[in-house]
């Protein structure tokens, strides 16, 4: 009974592996499978002949530059979210701020607000401010989507070292700013990794912002230059698949690397999905 | 601080004054930035639903002539239906098997962490991404992954995406496919709160498995589960990427919701005014689901504790 149970249990879990990962390894293999071996009936599981041309058609394309892109907009939306989030998470625990149990609704009702809701007001106010279409304006609109959960879980750990621990360092001579650099923010590195790799899937992830605040290729988000790729080659499903694969291997890899800090960071309650 | 012993009530002010100072500075950026691009633009949404908007142009102020329309309008209201069935189906097959996964994971010990890390993978991934893969492997042919599924079975491959009775559950199935696994953290940490010896005692008492998870589980998951439940509702009744890569709201409409209806007004026909009164209804639907959540499943979480 008990290896029965024990076996039905590997069987279901063997199922749900194959059903998330089936689909991802189909869409590799068919990007590696030359444009006459993609419909074969019955389906290659395995590219027979292996071909890398749908990724160099990609390259033809350009498509590298909006990876680039979106990188780039990624990794500076981080860092601004992690910079100033770390320091309102630090001012909250350790100074008085005026107006803190409002300013802690604000931070708490902004992670509330579907992003996608504000976007088309979004979209008039950066028309308006001029930062329509700029270069700016998806790391702005991104750190101002992650900052709220950056300044979240970095102040539940700030909170939990001692303050004293700062000043047995400023009276071994350090300045404040010292001290909180080598040993407060060493001690919140896992809220820090939490932050920065949930930050960095929202924006990498992310089409629908990419595609209504920038419009001239050069700025374009690869999510975003990926549909106007299929809006042209629409049945050319090697290339696109090849696509699906470069987008994915960035917040894949991230996750995989991340994921104890970012499943901490779900646990308690400190990240939305 | 620090200050002299014998410091005067003055200039223990002054300190404090200074301390308050540089603690509102040092939170002063980050909420500005966070008001800036969350709050701010609710505000003017809400202004912009009560103007005539079109093509960024606003035409004047029309009271409440957008929601006036919009509730009239037949099409708004199968929107929200079909919000409302996308958003309670994907729930229905999506906690009952996040619940699954997280009692799966708990009992497969050490693979049960390898098991949870490749459930998350589909999660990490971009939602339009996900529409792309999905189009491939429903494409309609027998050398797509489903249409060799349908061969097999001896029927021609179906084009799932552009049957009107079997898209919408098309797209629920790849919806939950993507992010059902994130509520499985959650829950498997409501699950480690429980303790084992009332499962002992009720074995005791002669239940039987499935008696205990009625009777001790289910009440005692009741907070997280209202956490999962709240989270999955809002992601899936805003739910617009995927649709927007997958079906493009149709065919004839079957799959626009009001998350969809909300993209296509303001932005492809953009009538800006309108759609941000779509929006200001979808966070009153929002806030009107939560609410109910909390009541119903707040009460048992509170009677539980």
């Amino acid at each position: 009974m008990k290896i029965l149970s024990r076996t039905l249990l590997l069987l279901a879990c063997l199922l749900a592996a194959i059903v998330a990962l089936g689909p991802i390894l189909w869409a590799v293999s068919t990007s590696f499978k030359s444009t006459n071996r993609i419909f074969a009936v019955p389906p290659e599981i395995v590219p027979q002949i292996p071909t890398t041309q749908h990724y160099s058609k990609l390259a033809a394309e350009g498509v590298q530059w909006a990876f680039l892109n979106s990188t780039g907009y990624a990794v500076l939306a981080v860092l601004i979210a992690l910079i100033l989030g770390s320091i309102a998470g630090y001012a909250l625990t350790r100074y008085p701020v005026a107006g803190k149990p409002a300013i802690l609704l604000v931070f708490l009702g902004a992670m509330a607000v579907p992003g996608f809701a504000v976007l088309l007001p979004t979209q008039m106010l950066a028309t308006g401010l001029g930062l329509y279409n700029t270069w700016a304006i998806l790391p702005i609109i991104y750190a101002g989507h992650i900052l709220p959960f950056a300044v979240w879980v970095t102040r539940s750990h700030f909170a939990t070292i001692p303050r004293e621990l700062e000043q047995a360092a400023e009276i071994d001579g350090y300045s404040r700013a010292e001290a909180v650099w080598k040993i407060v923010l060493p001690g919140a590195k896992p809220a820090l990794l939490a932050a920065a790799t949930f930050g960095f899937l929202h924006c990498w992830n992310d089409y629908v912002t990419g595609s209504t605040m920038v419009d001239s290729p050069n700025l374009r988000t690869l999510q975003v230059a990926l549909i106007f790729f299929q809006g042209f080659h629409g049945r050319d499903w090697g290339a696109l698949m090849a696509g699906v694969v470069i987008a994915t291997i960035p917040p894949v890899l991230i996750f995989l690397l991340f994921r104890k800090f970012l499943i901490g960071g779900f646990a308690d309650g400190s990240i939305k999905g | 601080m620090q200050h002299p012993p014998l410091a005067s009530q003055h200039s223990l002010d002054v300190l404090a004054r200074r301390a308050r100072l540089v603690g509102s500075s040092l939170v002063g950026p980050a909420l500005l930035l966070v008001v800036a691009i969350n709050i701010l633009p609710a505000i003017y949404g809400f202004y912009l639903s009560l103007h005539e908007v079109f093509f960024f142009g606003n035409e004047g102020f029309a009271g409440l002539k957008n929601y006036t329309e919009l509730l009239r309008d037949s099409f708004a209201w199968q929107a929200i239906g079909r919000s409302l069935l996308f958003t309670f189906a994907s729930l229905a097959i999506a906690v009952p098997l996040a619940l699954l996964a997280a009692m799966g994971v708990r009992r497969l010990g050490r693979w049960g962490s390898v098991l949870l890390t490749v459930l998350l993978v589909p999660w990490a991934m971009s939602p339009i991404v996900v529409a792309l893969l999905w189009k491939w492997i429903l494409v309609p042919s027998p050398g797509g992954l489903v249409g060799a599924i349908f061969t097999a079975f001896g029927m021609p491959p179906q084009d799932l995406l552009t049957d009107p009775v079997l898209a919408m559950p098309t797209l629920i199935i790849v919806a939950v496919w993507r992010n059902f696994a994130f509520a499985t953290i959650i829950l498997i940490g409501g699950l480690g709160q429980i303790p084992r010896d009332l499962y002992k005692a009720a074995s005791v008492d002669g239940l039987d498995a499935w008696e205990s998870f009625c009777k001790i589980t289910l009440p005692l998951l009741a907070p997280s589960l209202l956490i999962v439940i709240s989270m999955l509702t809002i992601s899936y009744f805003n739910e617009v990427q995927l649709i927007i890569g997958l079906t493009g709201g149709g065919p004839i409409r079957q799959t626009s919701t009001l998350a969809y209806s909300l993209y296509h007004t303001g932005f492809v026909e953009l009538n800006q005014g309108k759609g941000n009164a779509i929006a200001v209804i979808m966070f009153l639907i929002n806030m009107g689901l939560i609410a109910v959540y909390i009541r119903i499943l707040g009460k048992q979480a509170g009677a539980a504790a």
